[in-house]
């Protein structure tokens, strides 16, 4: 048995820690800052009750947090950090309520390790799962439940080595790269000899003249030569990727990432044509094999109004203060880069809130949520636009079962199931 | 005007994977280890000649030498296109009477520092013409030296019908010399073509074992007039020929849009001025230290040089009629930027060598591929 596996079983054997009382009692001051920071109006939470999924809250250990020796998640925590395993993602969180809590009301949590695995290959590297069980009492009286999972892992053992490397623009290639957020591969031609040059310069080679326009290439071309490229890793690239440098039948050769295509089916030759891909502030030109066409756009059904976040860093931030949720990488872009994050991002807590809104913004102020359970998928960074549509799974009186998806630019942010009672 | 020039002294530093010392500490003991060699002193000097690449300014080494005064300096550029560039800067400086003795030099912890394996974000973001030229390139994921010349090496097979296998055997070559050469970082350690068929894809068709090492070390090189260099320590060993070349639509590794992607044009320019110059041709190379930061350019190099017809050179190479790259190569001694390569040639015509070719009268040495370049012809 390892060492961590060691330490799991005492935990687990120990069972739940002791009570840790809230800092402050259920109180107006903080459920008013997070239903503006999550921009819930439900009408209920101006007077007596908290919203069920501030339950968490309550607990956070703050800015300073004192240590509490005998916590589980603490434990594990230090004794993966020790171990290599230094970076931390949630994965799964699963709320059940009781009651709504209401202002005044002094919460305190108790909390158990429920299960571990590991060690375990995962897309961010070597890694461990464990969950949590935390169970909040006011008083004597238990008021809510969570599941809580989260994955330690290695960081750096796979995934991204920086940002995407952005090209470098003169007044003499602007018109290339305006060409690309156009959806246009543009070929520079002489304004007087009308000589087609790539890559493009001042001035033309052949005949002298400074009147470099430009035509817009018919897109396709046949790989005259190309690159599988397995190592090192490439920024903004996954690995292993091809290159490939294409003629065009209007006589230049234009050099792009050729994508949607297996390496191995790759020959001299074979017929391509350009698609355009944004990365960061510019648009790229890429190659696809001919006849590729890129996905339609989906379409996903939604029994609930669809409801839309710009994130923008000053939601990502208030949301993650207003749930006291003081990590470096929910409002220090610095950082979040550094840690091997393309930005900010929005924490669990707060995605949890933000499905809580998506369902009682439908369901109205007269409903309870009795549960709200969600898988975390893709990181949700500032400056991405975040979509949640639900449908309803199941109805039984007015009892329902609303499956929740929340959808950014990377892919599914959070997928979940909301049980609520309508009046 | 032919150079009356002459190499008098070579000197290097240890070749490994981290020096533990800076770069600065690396050139100015290569420097003494040159002067040295020749029996000269840092007064004598009066000349450096540098890399673009280099970290150390020629006045920071000449403070450190304590050389008392630098009447000609100057840094050549496109990374190791430079190394034999270097050695005809000081020629033409001693010939032309603008210096009497000139240190070229290159130092560099390349392995334990900036290694040139990684993809430089840098060289794709310098705001110049390169940072533009790299903008068609370095965004679309060709950031690599090796797979700048693996775009090149897939059009060589493709029309040449040239193998992976062809490309090892210049591997197991190098490897084979190093195995033998105790400065070498492959010392003891040759390969087999089966090794190199079975080492790990870097950029397809590139394999690893078709990739030289990363190294820290530092090599400098004294040059002198040739009526000086008869009263020096070491025999002379006169520069015969000393040339640079840049090709039609040049680019720095990635000169993919001429006719042709399957030859080194810029090398067939330096070519045709060493054999004028000289007035010697491939027939008459004892030994060619050729720069092998990448197997395929070494047989594109023998084609652009004479040894061989175009496409011809991977049979050339399996017939080894031709001692290449005797101290082992990039591939196998040291990647100091070409610079191993022209001691390893003065080492050939002084009859020092490790693996000593005997009767060695004429040395070609080149310098890097795929960039504007430079060569060397060196003579007894």
């Amino acid at each position: 048995m390892t060492d961590i596996a060691k330490i799991a079983e005492e935990v687990m054997a120990a069972g739940l820690c002791s009570p840790r009382a809230g800092r402050d009692p259920v109180n107006q001051a903080m459920i008013n800052n997070w239903t503006e920071a999550i921009g819930d109006t439900n009408p209920r939470y101006l007077e007596w009750e908290a919203p069920p999924a501030m339950t968490q809250v309550w607990t956070m250990r703050g800015l300073h947090p004192v240590s509490t020796p005998d916590d589980p998640l603490q434990i594990m925590s230090k004794a993966l950090d020790d171990a290599g395993y230094t970076s931390v993602v949630a994965t799964n969180c699963e709320q059940k309520y009781s009651r709504y809590v209401r202002i005044g009301e002094e919460l305190t949590v108790r909390t158990r390790l429920e299960s571990y695995a590991g060690p375990k290959k995962t897309a961010l590297g070597e890694g461990w799962f464990f969950t949590t069980e935390s169970t909040w009492y006011a008083g004597v009286e238990p008021v809510a439940t969570m599941l809580f999972r989260v994955l330690k892992f290695k960081p750096g053992a796979a995934g991204s080595v920086g940002k995407p490397i952005q090209p470098l623009v003169s007044r003499d290639t602007s018109f290339f790269w305006d060409g690309a957020v156009e959806g246009e591969l543009r070929i520079q031609q002489c304004g007087k000899c009308g000589l087609l040059r790539h890559p493009p310069g001042p001035t033309c080679p052949s005949c002298g003249a400074a009147k470099p326009g430009y035509v817009v290439a018919a897109g396709t071309g046949t790989v005259y030569s190309f690159v599988v490229h397995h190592h090192p890793p490439v920024p903004g690239k996954q690995l292993p990727f091809v290159v490939a440098l294409v003629e065009l039948p209007e006589g230049v050769r234009v050099m792009a990432e050729l994508r949607e295509v297996d390496p191995a089916s790759v020959h001299i030759g074979m017929p391509v044509q350009v698609g355009f891909a944004p990365v960061g502030d510019f648009v790229l030109p890429v190659w696809h094999p001919a006849g590729y066409t890129p996905p339609a756009k989906p379409v996903y059904a939604s029994d609930l109004p669809e409801l839309t976040f710009d994130v923008t860093p000053t939601l990502v931030v208030s949301t993650a203060l207003a749930t006291r949720d003081f990590q470096d990488v929910h409002h220090d872009r610095d950082l979040a880069v550094a840690r091997g994050s393309k930005d900010i991002f929005v924490n669990i807590l707060t995605t949890t809130g933000l499905v809580q809104r998506f369902v009682t913004d439908w369901a109205g102020p007269e409903a309870d949520v009795r549960r709200i359970a969600i898988k975390l998928g893709v990181p949700c960074y500032a400056y991405d636009t975040l979509t949640f549509t639900g449908v309803i799974a199941h109805r039984d009186g007015n009892e329902h079962v609303i499956e929740v998806t929340g959808r950014n630019s990377l892919g599914a942010h959070v997928t979940g199931t909301v049980e609520v009672t309508l009046p | 005007m032919t150079l009356n020039a002459a190499i008098v002294g070579i000197g290097a530093t240890e070749f490994s994977k981290d020096s533990g010392r800076s770069e600065l500490q690396l050139a100015v003991e290569a420097a003494r280890s040159a002067l040295a060699d020749a029996g000269l002193r840092p007064s004598d000097v009066d000349g450096i000649v540098g890399f673009v690449m280099d970290s150390n300014a020629e006045i920071a080494l000449a403070r450190e030498l304590g050389v008392p005064e630098l009447s000609f300096f100057s840094k050549i550029g496109y990374g190791g296109g430079a190394a034999c560039a270097t050695v005809q800067q000081a020629a033409m400086a001693v010939t032309t009477g603008m210096a009497k003795t000139v240190i070229c030099f290159r130092a560099l912890n390349e392995r334990s520092g900036h290694r040139f394996g990684q993809v430089s974000v840098a060289a794709a973001s310098q705001v110049n013409t390169s940072g533009l030229d790299n903008s068609w390139h370095y965004p679309m994921g060709l950031g690599t030296p090796a797979a700048t010349v693996a775009m090149a090496a897939r059009r060589y097979m493709h029309v040449f019908g040239a193998t992976s296998e062809d490309f090892g055997r210049v591997a197991v070559t190098a490897r084979g010399y190093a195995a033998t050469n105790p400065h070498a970082w492959f010392y003891k350690r040759p390969v087999t073509l089966a090794e190199h068929q079975q080492s790990r894809l870097i950029a397809e068709p590139l394999r690893l074992l078709d990739c030289c090492q990363e190294s820290d070390g530092a090599v400098a090189i004294v040059v002198t007039s040739a009526d000086r260099a008869r009263d020096l320590a070491q025999p002379p060993v006169h520069i015969a020929a000393a040339a640079q070349g840049s090709g039609p639509d040049q680019y720095i590794m990635t000169s993919y849009y001429r006719d042709e992607l399957t030859g080194l044009p810029e090398m067939g320019v330096v070519a045709r001025q060493l054999w004028a110059q000289s007035g010697r041709n491939a027939s008459d190379v004892d030994v060619a230290i050729l720069y092998d930061h990448f197997t395929p350019y070494v047989l594109m190099q023998l084609e652009e040089l004479g040894f061989c017809g175009r496409g011809e050179a991977g049979a050339f190479v399996a017939a080894g009629n031709l001692p290449l790259n005797t101290h082992g190569g990039q591939l196998g001694e040291a990647y100091i930027h070409g610079m191993n390569g022209i001691a390893e040639g003065v080492r050939q015509i002084r009859g020092s060598a490790v693996n000593q070719i005997a009767h060695t009268a004429t040395v070609l040495v080149t310098a890097g591929t795929g960039v504007p370049t430079s060569g060397l012809v060196l003579s007894s």
